[in-house]
C-alpha cells in the first residue's frame, strides 16, 4: 500500500484538497453533508493537510477535517508577496514538518499549490526542499496550477518566478494544469473553480488507485517517477471516462489525449516526451490487443508509453499522463508576466516622476502657519 | 308407814299382772321383718331357720332357699319365685312362717320379708360363719363393640361379639341374641354372629359380623344377650351394655378448585396460571379430569391447561401450572371444569381466572426513536466539530 502524502499550500492548493477530500467521500459529486455520515475512503492511505496563512481561507474548506487544516500565523495572509511568503515559510519550518512528521512516513507526496499567490508559490518550493531533506525516498509530486492571465502582473509575475524555483527543486516532476486553459470548458469563473478543482482531485485519485491497485498490465510509481523525469520534467493529465453509448477502449483513450480532458494545453503528439496510460474498466471492455496497437501508435509519436489496466467493473476510464518535451504556454505566460512586470515598472517610473514634479512645486518653500 | 308399805307391794303385784296381760294380748299380732341376705346367710325366728341357698336366675326372680325347723320336724329347699309368698307351716297366718324374696339384688344377694307370729320373738339375722360354699356357676362377660368409632353412611363396620365365661362353671347351650339396628345398617356377612355352645370357665369366644351404614342418625345400639344354662339346667343370661352411636353422613370427596393467574400481561407477553386442586372431603376424588376454556377464545393461548389425575386422596392437594400467551388485548375468562368421581357418583366442580393482557406498552417506546437521534446527532455532532475549524 503506498502512502501517499496530499499538501495543499495557498488558496488554490487547499480548495484543490478540500476537492480531494470531498471526492474521497464517493465519486460523482458527493452531498454536501456526506461529511456527516460518510468516512473519505481513499484508495491507500492518504494523508492531506492544508497549509495556509490566511486563516479565513482554512475556514472556508468544507471536507477537510479540522485537524488537516493547518494555519501558519502571519496575519492575514502573504498578500500575494512571496518574500513575506518565504519569511513566513522560514520562520514556520519547523512547525511545518512537524506536523507532518506526525502523520508518518510517506512514498510519495504531492504538492498542490497555485504559482500566482502569495503563500502557495512562496511555500511550495521551500516545503519541497523541506520534504526531500527530511524524507529521502520520498518521491515528491508538484501540481501547479497556472493563474488566469487576466487576473494581474503581480499574479503573472509570481507565476514566472515560482515556475523557475519549482523547476530548480528537486521534485520528481511538476504536473501543471492551467486555469486559463481549463475556463474554456467550464463556464463563469466561480463554477470553473469548482471544475477545475474536482477535475484536478478525480485525476490525482484515480492515478493513486492506480498505482496502488492490482494490475492486468502493471505500472507502478517507478513507472510514474520515470514518466515525470522525461522532458521538461513538466507534465499534465487527461483524463476521459467512457459512458454506456460507446465503451470503445480505443476511443476511450484517444478522449483522453483531447483538449476538453486536459489540465493544461498540449498536443500530446507533438510535445509528449513520455506518458503513462492507466486504463480501467469491466473486462470485456478491456480489449488487450486493441489497448496495446493504440498505445504502439501514441509511442510512435509520443515516446515510451507505460500502459496500466486495472479490471474493475464499470465502463472504461482513462488516465493519461504525459511529460512535456516543451511547453509553448509557458514561455507566453513568461513573456506576458514579463510585459506585466515591464509596464508595472514604467508605472511606476512615471508616477515617480509625476511625484517628484509635484514635490518640486514646494521644494524651496516652507511651511507658514 | 305400813300403809305405805302395802302401797307399795300393792303397786309391785299390779304392774307385772298388767304386763303379762299385754304380753298375751300382742302374742297373736302378726309381723314382719326385711332382710338382706348373702348366700349361706339365713335368719332365725323362734325354732325356724331360713338360708339363702342360691340365686337361681336374678332376671326370673328365683332364689333357691332352705328352710327348716329345729328338731327336725322341717326340712324344705325350695325355690322361691321373686314377690311371691311362700308359706311353711301354714305361714304367719297359722303358726308357721311366710317368706316372700322381694328383690333380687345379684347373684349372691337377694332381700327377704320374713312374716311371723309376735310370738315367735324376734327374728334375727345369722351371717354365715364362712362364705357360703361357691357353686360351679357359670357367667358369662358379653361384650358387643364396633372397630370405627366414627361411622359414616357407607361405611363398613365391623361388630365383634365377645364372650367370656368368668363364671365357676360350664356354660352351656349358648345362645347369643342380637337385636338387628335395621334401618341404620345393613347386614353384610357373618350375621347372626356365632358363639360356641359351650364355654368352659376362662375360656372365651368372639364372633364378628360385618355391617354397612345405611343411614345417618344418632341411634342406640341395643345390647347382646346371650342366654345359657349352668350345669343344673338352670337356665341364665347376660348382656351387653347397650351404646350410642352417631352415623355421620356418606363420606364423599370435596374438591376445592383454587386459580392463580400472574399479573396483567403485555401483548406476547407470557404468564402462568396456577391451579390448585384440594380435597376437603372425607372420601377420595377419583378419575379427577381438568379441561378448559377460554373466553373470547381469540387472542390468549393457553396450554397445559388440560389435566388428569387418577386420585386426590382426602386434605391432600394437586398443584400444576398452566402457561398462557396474550396474543391480543383484551380481558379472558379461563374457565376450568373439573369432572371426578367423589363417592357419590360423578361431580364438577368449577371454576375460573381472569386474565388480563395489556396493550403493548409504550413507556419505553419512545427510546427507540431517541437513542437512535441522540446517536445521529453525536455522530453529527462529532463530524461537525471534526470538520469545523
Amino acid at each position: 500500500m503506498l502512502n501517499v502524502l496530499m499538501l495543499g499550500v495557498g488558496q488554490c492548493g487547499n480548495r484543490i484538497l478540500d476537492a480531494i477530500n470531498k471526492e474521497a467521500f464517493g465519486g460523482g459529486g458527493p452531498s454536501k453533508l456526506a461529511k456527516y455520515y460518510l468516512r473519505p475512503k481513499f484508495p491507500s492511505r492518504v494523508e492531506t493537510l492544508a497549509v495556509h496563512t490566511a486563516v479565513n481561507d482554512l475556514k472556508e474548506l468544507r471536507f477537510t477535517t479540522a485537524k488537516d487544516r493547518l494555519h501558519v500565523p502571519n496575519l492575514h495572509g502573504v498578500g500575494a508577496n512571496r518574500n513575506v511568503g518565504k519569511q513566513a515559510f522560514m520562520d514556520n519550518r519547523d512547525m511545518i514538518m512537524g506536523e507532518i512528521e506526525k502523520r508518518g512516513d510517506f512514498d510519495v507526496a504531492f504538492v498542490i499549490t497555485s504559482t500566482s499567490g502569495g503563500t502557495g508559490s512562496s511555500f511550495a518550493p521551500l516545503l519541497i526542499n523541506e520534504l526531500k531533506r527530511q524524507y529521502r525516498s520520498i518521491t515528491v509530486i508538484t501540481v501547479a496550477v497556472l493563474p488566469f492571465r487576466e487576473e494581474g502582473s503581480i499574479y503573472l509575475q509570481n507565476a514566472a518566478f515560482s515556475m523557475r524555483e519549482l523547476m530548480e527543486v528537486e521534485a520528481e516532476g511538476i504536473i501543471l494544469a492551467d486555469n486559463q486553459y481549463m475556463k474554456r470548458f467550464s463556464g463563469d469563473i466561480a463554477s470553473a473553480y469548482d471544475k477545475i478543482n474536482s477535475m484536478i482531485a478525480q485525476r490525482l485519485l484515480f492515478l493513486i488507485e492506480s498505482l496502488d491497485s492490482e494490475m492486468l498490465s502493471v505500472t507502478d510509481l517507478g513507472d510514474f517517477k520515470t514518466v515525470m523525469n522525461g522532458g521538461l520534467r513538466l507534465a499534465t493529465m487527461g483524463f476521459y471516462q467512457a459512458d454506456k453509448k460507446n465503451t470503445s477502449i480505443k476511443d476511450a483513450i484517444e478522449n483522453s489525449f483531447k483538449s476538453g480532458n486536459l489540465l493544461y494545453p498540449a498536443n500530446v503528439m507533438d510535445d509528449a516526451a513520455r506518458a503513462m496510460i492507466i486504463i480501467q474498466g469491466s473486462k470485456e471492455h478491456l480489449d488487450v490487443d486493441e489497448i496495446t496497437k493504440e498505445v504502439e501508435r501514441i509511442s510512435a509519436s509520443a515516446g515510451h508509453v507505460f500502459k496500466g489496466i486495472v479490471v474493475k467493473k464499470g465502463n472504461p476510464k482513462v488516465l493519461s499522463i504525459f511529460t512535456l518535451a516543451s511547453a509553448p504556454e509557458l514561455e507566453s505566460i513568461y513573456a506576458q508576466a514579463a510585459r506585466g512586470m515591464q509596464d508595472e515598472k514604467e508605472k511606476r517610473s512615471r508616477a515617480r516622476k509625476q511625484l517628484d514634479d509635484a514635490f518640486a512645486h514646494i521644494e524651496d518653500l516652507e511651511e507658514i502657519y | 308407814m305400813r300403809q305405805l308399805i302395802y302401797l307399795v307391794l300393792l303397786i309391785m303385784l299390779l304392774v307385772p299382772a298388767q304386763a303379762s296381760s299385754s304380753k298375751s294380748s300382742n302374742d297373736d299380732e302378726t309381723t314382719y321383718t326385711d332382710f338382706t341376705l348373702g348366700i349361706g346367710d339365713r335368719v332365725e325366728v323362734g325354732e325356724y331357720r331360713a338360708e339363702l341357698i342360691e340365686i337361681q336366675s336374678v332376671r326370673d326372680g328365683l332364689a333357691v332357699m332352705r328352710i327348716s325347723k329345729v328338731g327336725g320336724a322341717l326340712d324344705e329347699q325350695r325355690a322361691l319365685l321373686q314377690n311371691s309368698a311362700n308359706n311353711f307351716d301354714g305361714g304367719a297366718e297359722g303358726d308357721g312362717i311366710t317368706i316372700t324374696v322381694t328383690d333380687i339384688l345379684d347373684d349372691q344377694t337377694a332381700k327377704v320379708r320374713l312374716e311371723y307370729k309376735e310370738g315367735l320373738g324376734t327374728a334375727h339375722r345369722r351371717t354365715a360363719e364362712k362364705s357360703a360354699t361357691v357353686l360351679d356357676k357359670p357367667n358369662l362377660l358379653v361384650q358387643k363393640s364396633f372397630d370405627k368409632s366414627q361411622v359414616s353412611v357407607g361405611d363398613e363396620v365391623k361388630v365383634t361379639v365377645f364372650v367370656k365365661n368368668t363364671g365357676s362353671g360350664q356354660a352351656m347351650n349358648i345362645n347369643p341374641e342380637d337385636m338387628p339396628p335395621l334401618p341404620e345398617f345393613s347386614y353384610i356377612a357373618g350375621y347372626p354372629p356365632k358363639i360356641k355352645d359351650t364355654l368352659d370357665p376362662g375360656e372365651s369366644d368372639s364372633a364378628i359380623y360385618v355391617m354397612s351404614a345405611v343411614k345417618e342418625g344418632s341411634l342406640r345400639i341395643p345390647a347382646i344377650q346371650v342366654k345359657y344354662t349352668d350345669t343344673k339346667k338352670n337356665v341364665r343370661s347376660n348382656s351387653s351394655e347397650p351404646f350410642n352411636i352417631l352415623i355421620a353422613p356418606k363420606n364423599k370427596a370435596d374438591l376445592r378448585l383454587k386459580t392463580t393467574a400472574s399479573g396483567p400481561i403485555q401483548i406476547n407477553g407470557q404468564g402462568k396460571l396456577n391451579i390448585s386442586l384440594s380435597n376437603v372431603g372425607k372420601a377420595s376424588a377419583t378419575r379427577v379430569e381438568v379441561s378448559g376454556d377460554v373466553k373470547p377464545s381469540d387472542g390468549l393461548q393457553v396450554t397445559d391447561l388440560e389435566k388428569s389425575f387418577f386420585e386426590i386422596l382426602p386434605e391432600t392437594e394437586e398443584n400444576y401450572s398452566a402457561n398462557f400467551v396474550g396474543t391480543k388485548a383484551g380481558n379472558y375468562i379461563i374457565l376450568l371444569r373439573v369432572s371426578y368421581e367423589g363417592g357419590d357418583g360423578a361431580q364438577i366442580q368449577e371454576g375460573k381466572a381472569e386474565v388480563v393482557v395489556l396493550e403493548q406498552e409504550y413507556k419505553y417506546l419512545y427510546l427507540l426513536l431517541i437513542i437512535p437521534v441522540i446517536i445521529i446527532i453525536a455522530w453529527i455532532y462529532r463530524r461537525y466539530r471534526e470538520y469545523k475549524y
